[in-house]
C-alpha cells in the first residue's frame, strides 16, 4: 500500500513543482520585453519620449505582474499587446521629435547658406561692376589715344602739306616732285647756293618727320656741252643734294641718286630761258612705305 | 418570503446590479476613447502613412462595439484598449513619417544650396 503511493506522490510533486517553477510567459510578452530593452537603449527615446516611454514601461510592468500572478494567457497577452504597441509608439514619438529638431537645425543651416549665397552674389555683382567700369575706363582711354593719334596724324599731314607747298611740290603718279631750279646751284658747278641749302633743309625736315618716305634725286642738264660732261654734272648735282641731306641727318639709305644729263628735257634748248628750265634737280618723294617708280 | 431574508436578498441583487453597471461604464468609456483615437490617427494621415496599424485599430474598434452591444463588457474593454494602443501607434507613425520627410527635404535643400554656393565660389 505504502509503496504504491510513492510514485503517485512523486509525480504529483513533479507536476506541482513544474507548474510553480516554469515562468509563465507568452510570445507577445517576450516580444514586448525585447522591444522594451531596444527602446531603452535608444538614446532618442530616453531624450525625446520620456512620458510615452514611462507609460509603456508601466504597461509592460502590468503585463509582467499578470504573468507573475499566473493569470490567464489571454489576460497576459492583452496587457503585453498594449505594452508592445505603447513601446512602439514611444519609438515613433522619439523619431518624430528628433526629426523636428533636425528640421529646425536644417532650416537654420538653410538660412545660413542662403545668406552666404546672397553675400557671394553681391560680391560677384560688385566685382563685375568694377570690372565693367575698368573696361569702360580702358575703352575711353583707348578712344582718347586713338583720337589723339588721329589728331596727331592730321596735324602731321597738314604740316607736310604746308611744307610741301612751301617747296612748291607737285603731285604726280610717281609721287610728290620738288624741283630745284638751276638758280639754286652755282653756274656749271655741283655746289648748292644758300637758297638751295635752305630748300634742302626744308626737305630734310619733311623726311625727318615722315620716316616712312624715301627720296629719289634726279639730276638734269641742258644740251649745251658734251654728253659726258652733262651726265657727270647732273650726277654730281644730285649727289650734292644727297650730301646736304646727309649733313642734315637723313640716312643715305633713304636717298637714291640718278644723273640723266641732257635727257628728259622739260623745255626746248633754243632759248637761254628754256635751257635754264632744263638745268634742274628733281626730288621725288615717295608715298608712305612705297618704293618710287623708275622713270620710263 | 420572510422579511428576515428580504434585506440580504435586496443587498445581493443591488450588489450584482452595481457590479454589472460598474463593468458596463468603463467599457463604454474605453470604446469612446478608442473611437476618438482612431479619428485622430485618421486626421494625422495614418490611412496613408500607417495603414496596417490603422486597419487593426478599426477592426478592433468594430469588434469592441459589437462586444459592447452583446454586453460582453470585459471583451469590449480589452479590444477597445488594444484598438486605442493601435490607433495611437498609427498616429505617431504618421506624425514621425511626416516630420522625417520634412526634415529630409530641408536637409536636401541645404545640400543643393551648398553645392550651388560652392560652384559660385569657385567661379
Amino acid at each position: 500500500m505504502k509503496s504504491k503511493f510513492i510514485p503517485v506522490l512523486l509525480s504529483v510533486a513533479i507536476a506541482l513543482s513544474a507548474c510553480s517553477s516554469a515562468p509563465l510567459t507568452t510570445s507577445t510578452l517576450d516580444q514586448a520585453r525585447n522591444d522594451h530593452v531596444a527602446a531603452q537603449s535608444n538614446s532618442a527615446v530616453t531624450q525625446y519620449a520620456v512620458p510615452e516611454f514611462k507609460a509603456a514601461t508601466e504597461a509592460l510592468n502590468a503585463a509582467n505582474a499578470a504573468a507573475a500572478d499566473r493569470q490567464s494567457t489571454e489576460k497576459i497577452d492583452q496587457l503585453a499587446y498594449v505594452a508592445k504597441q505603447k513601446i512602439a509608439t514611444a519609438q515613433e514619438v522619439a523619431r518624430a521629435r528628433k526629426a523636428e529638431v533636425d528640421l529646425k537645425q536644417a532650416s537654420q543651416q538653410r538660412d545660413q547658406v542662403r545668406l552666404e549665397a546672397r553675400t557671394v552674389e553681391a560680391e560677384t555683382a560688385k566685382r563685375s561692376a568694377e570690372q565693367a567700369q575698368a573696361e569702360a575706363e580702358a575703352a575711353r582711354a583707348r578712344a582718347e589715344q586713338a583720337n589723339a593719334a588721329t589728331q596727331n596724324a592730321q596735324q602731321q599731314t597738314q604740316a607736310l602739306a604746308a611744307q610741301l607747298a612751301e617747296l612748291q611740290a607737285k603731285q604726280t603718279e610717281r609721287g610728290t616732285i620738288i624741283t630745284l631750279g638751276d638758280v639754286l646751284f652755282n653756274v656749271d658747278q655741283a655746289v648748292l647756293t644758300s637758297g638751295g641749302q635752305a630748300t634742302v633743309q626744308k626737305l630734310a625736315t619733311v623726311l625727318r618727320e615722315n620716316t616712312d618716305r624715301t627720296v629719289l634725286i634726279e639730276g638734269f642738264t641742258d644740251s649745251t656741252g658734251s654728253t659726258a660732261h652733262n651726265l657727270q654734272l647732273s650726277q654730281r648735282r644730285a649727289e650734292a643734294v644727297r650730301s646736304a641731306l646727309a649733313q642734315a641727318g637723313i640716312d643715305r639709305s633713304r636717298v637714291d641718286v640718278r644723273g640723266y644729263g641732257e635727257a628728259y628735257p622739260v623745255a626746248g634748248n633754243e632759248s637761254a630761258g628754256d635751257r635754264q628750265l632744263n638745268r634742274r634737280v628733281e626730288i621725288v618723294l615717295s608715298e608712305p612705305g612705297k618704293p618710287i617708280q623708275a622713270r620710263r | 418570503m420572510s422579511p428576515r431574508y428580504t434585506l440580504p436578498m435586496l443587498l445581493a441583487t443591488a450588489a450584482l446590479l452595481s457590479a454589472c453597471a460598474s463593468q458596463k461604464t468603463p467599457a463604454t468609456a474605453d470604446v469612446a476613447v478608442s473611437r476618438a483615437a482612431v479619428e485622430n490617427a485618421t486626421q494625422a494621415g495614418a490611412a496613408e502613412l500607417a495603414p496596417a496599424e490603422l486597419l487593426a485599430a478599426r477592426e478592433k474598434l468594430q469588434q469592441a462595439s459589437r462586444a459592447l452591444a452583446d454586453k460582453d463588457y470585459k471583451l469590449a474593454s480589452d479590444l477597445a484598449q488594444q484598438a486605442q494602443a493601435d490607433a495611437k501607434l498609427a498616429q505617431s507613425k504618421a506624425t514621425s513619417a511626416k516630420a522625417t520627410s520634412a526634415a529630409n527635404e530641408v536637409q536636401e535643400n541645404v545640400r543643393v544650396l551648398r553645392e550651388e554656393l560652392d560652384r559660385a565660389n569657385k567661379q
